[in-house]
């Protein structure tokens, strides 16, 4: 066997693996996807298509036509929206202290903070749901309150490590210029924490749309403030008689998409976030 | 006064300025992370310690008549109390052994196992040196959750690392469309769980109306209707199929980002010194490659150890993660004390796994 002929088995053979990986990933949205655009009847049809025969919209504008879907959009987009604000803006105070301050006090503050990041949710639920129901707030409130317990934690341990890298002589002229610490904070560095804000909010945002144990544990009583998760998990049909899969891939498919054009769009600033912590480069 | 003297007023009046300054600097510091531990203390240590306590309660929810008492460890003992008994083969009326299908036949484990003070139920039975066992629970459904949790644990975790380790190995090779494949990575992440869990649900269907039941029964496996839901055997492989799909991704992208450190240099001295490709794997790239292996596998442990959203989807009340039973305790059942008892098991089990990481790895904190 001739070099070269070696070299074109061993790149038949790479790109065999490429393409068995990319369907490994991709195929469940694909099945999403032509399930969704299936009439009722293809659907049930055993042994399933492969190919759709038959496209139809109709289990998409179901699932436009459901309130309780719509609703779940909505509470999903407001809650994951302003815990990621939320986080944020209280994880920025935090990472600049954290990061660029000397005080007593502060590895223990950061152990307390990387502990947080792995604590298992499911150990408070009893707790917390006393706490929120002490508390009182209306559930979408209660709802931003608990994801900071996620959100905020790694907010802050992202921001730190970014507030860390930046140049002291930075807060030193700013001093010299007879700024204040915060003056110092809000003018010089916090515009350049932008894209470490964007990263970290993205990350934040994505977490809390996805979040479903205290999701469904808050809103079990009031269906008006479950988010889309529980909406998903808890779908009910407006065509079908049995569970309704078509109607449940078209939901499924309506939310992803937003998601994977975020992802894409931003995809170097997520892996670059999703990386921080673990690479020391 | 003497110059030495008028120095030493110096040298103290700028310390005390230096130090006027640290402790500004410290009070800032103290006023800007307040809002932040403020939050930990709301939502993490505040509730953490009310499970704590009322894992010792009888404290219910929504039963206005209730009295909440302290029971002590009656919670815990009934969620891990364990006892292991032989089966004595079943025998017919005039004592020979039962034998079906060339097997021989135990008495049921519900006759066997105490029911004194408490019932005990079978979770496991095991053969060992010739004699049967079964191992009973006072909570079968918790043992069996911390079992199930557990062990799709370890063998998603393992698929995940060997998986992950080897798309990052096929991707760290540069060629055209590397970008769409990382991208693509990046799409099982970001979709949420429970959307991932409805759509496996689908795709696992018990007719041929499902994908897989579809195309096993094509290749010639089974006959088109594998329950995978509701055979317990299928139940958690189902599981882990699931959880596989959906973070091999991460678990490649963080190996990608490892390997991307290490120089290339090293390879091409390798390659000078005749060293073949899984020399050079085990030589050169794992070891280099093993800090980010490390918080990896901390991170998905820690994670999967955790998994609550495609259990309480797919499986509902037929099955139990270690969280779905306190959550479902908690909800389905109004039961706080028990639904705490199990949370702060839940929380031994995870940090024990999360030191014996640190320790195994050799990981440091910083």
């Amino acid at each position: 066997m001739s070099k070269e002929t070696r070299q074109r088995i061993a790149s038949f053979f790479f790109w065999l693996l490429i393409i068995f990986i990319f369907v490994y990933l991709m195929f469940p949205f694909y099945w999403a996807t032509i399930s969704a655009l299936k009439p009722e009847q293809e659907l049930i049809r055993t042994p399933t298509t492969y190919f759709p025969q038959n496209l139809t919209l109709q289990n998409f504008r179901a699932v436009f036509q459901n309130g309780q879907f719509l609703r779940g959009l909505l509470n999903s987009t407001i809650v994951a929206t302003v815990a990621t604000a939320l986080s944020l803006m209280v994880g920025s105070f935090a990472g600049y202290a954290l990061g660029k301050m000397r005080f007593r006090g502060k590895s223990p503050s950061l152990y307390v903070i990387l502990a947080m990041t792995m604590f298992p949710q499911v150990a408070i639920l009893a707790g917390l749901f006393t706490v929120m129901r002490f508390l009182d707030l209306p559930t979408l409130a209660s709802l931003i309150l608990s994801y900071l317990i996620f959100t905020l934690p790694f907010t802050v341990w992202v921001l730190t490590s970014f507030f860390r890298g930046l140049p002291i002589s930075l807060l030193h002229s700013a001093q010299v210029d007879g700024a204040n610490m915060m003056q110092t904070f809000w003018h010089v560095l916090l515009p350049l924490t932008a894209p470490a804000l964007v990263t970290t909010g993205l990350l934040a945002f994505i977490q809390a749309w996805n979040e479903y144990l205290f999701a469904l544990t808050f809103t079990v009583t009031e269906p008006v403030n479950q988010t889309v998760p529980v909406t998903i998990a808890q779908f009910t049909g407006e065509i079908a008689r049995q569970e309704p899969f078509g109607e449940i891939m078209a939901a499924a498919v309506v939310v992803t998409i937003p998601l994977v054009i975020l992802v894409l769009v931003f995809q170097n600033r997520i892996v670059e976030g999703l990386t921080a912590g673990a690479v020391k480069g | 006064m003497s110059q030495t003297q008028q120095q030493q007023t110096e040298a103290k009046q700028k310390q005390q300025g230096l130090s006027e300054l640290a402790k500004r600097e410290e009070r800032t510091a103290r006023w800007l992370l307040l809002p932040t531990f403020a939050v930990i203390l709301l939502i993490a240590i505040y509730p953490l310690g009310q499970v704590f306590v009322s894992s010792f309660t009888n404290a219910r929810f929504a039963a206005p008549d209730h009295q909440t008492q302290f029971i002590g460890f009656q919670n815990y003992s009934n969620l891990l109390s364990m006892t292991i008994r032989e089966l004595p083969v079943e025998t017919d009326d005039e004592g020979n052994p039962v034998i079906e299908d060339g097997e021989v036949q135990y008495e049921n484990s519900f006759r066997v196992l105490p029911s004194d003070p408490r019932r005990y139920r079978g979770v496991y039975e095991f053969s060992l040196f010739g004699n049967r066992y079964v191992l009973g629970a006072t909570n079968q459904n918790f043992v069996r959750s911390i079992w199930d949790t557990v062990s799709l644990t370890v063998i998603a975790v393992f698929l995940e690392t060997v998986l992950g380790m080897a798309i990052a190995l096929t991707l760290s090779v540069k060629f055209l469309g590397r970008g769409v494949m990382r991208a693509a990575m990046l799409v099982p992440w970001a979709v949420i769980t429970v959307v991932s869990a409805r759509i496996w649900e689908w795709m696992l269907e018990p007719t041929r109306a499902g994908f897989f039941n579809a195309f096993f029964d094509q290749i010639g496996i089974a006959s088109g209707n594998i329950s995978f839901f509701t055979n317990p055997a299928l139940q958690i492989p189902s599981m882990i199929a699931m959880e596989v799909w959906k973070t091999t991704p991460f678990m490649a992208l963080l190996l990608l980002a490892g390997l991307a450190t290490i120089p290339k240099e090293l390879y091409e001295a390798a390659e000078v010194d005749g060293a073949t490709p899984i020399r050079r794997f085990f030589s050169i790239t794992l070891p280099l490659v093993a800090p980010t292996l490390a918080v990896a596998l901390i991170f998905r442990t820690l994670d999967s150890l955790r998994i609550f959203d495609a259990f309480q989807v797919v499986l509902g009340e037929q099955r139990y993660s270690m969280a779905s039973f306190a959550q479902s305790m908690l909800i389905n059942n109004s039961d706080v004390g028990l639904s705490s008892a199990a949370s702060v098991i839940i929380f031994i089990i995870v940090f024990s796994f999360a030191i014996l990481y640190m320790r195994a790895l050799g990981v440091d904190t910083e």
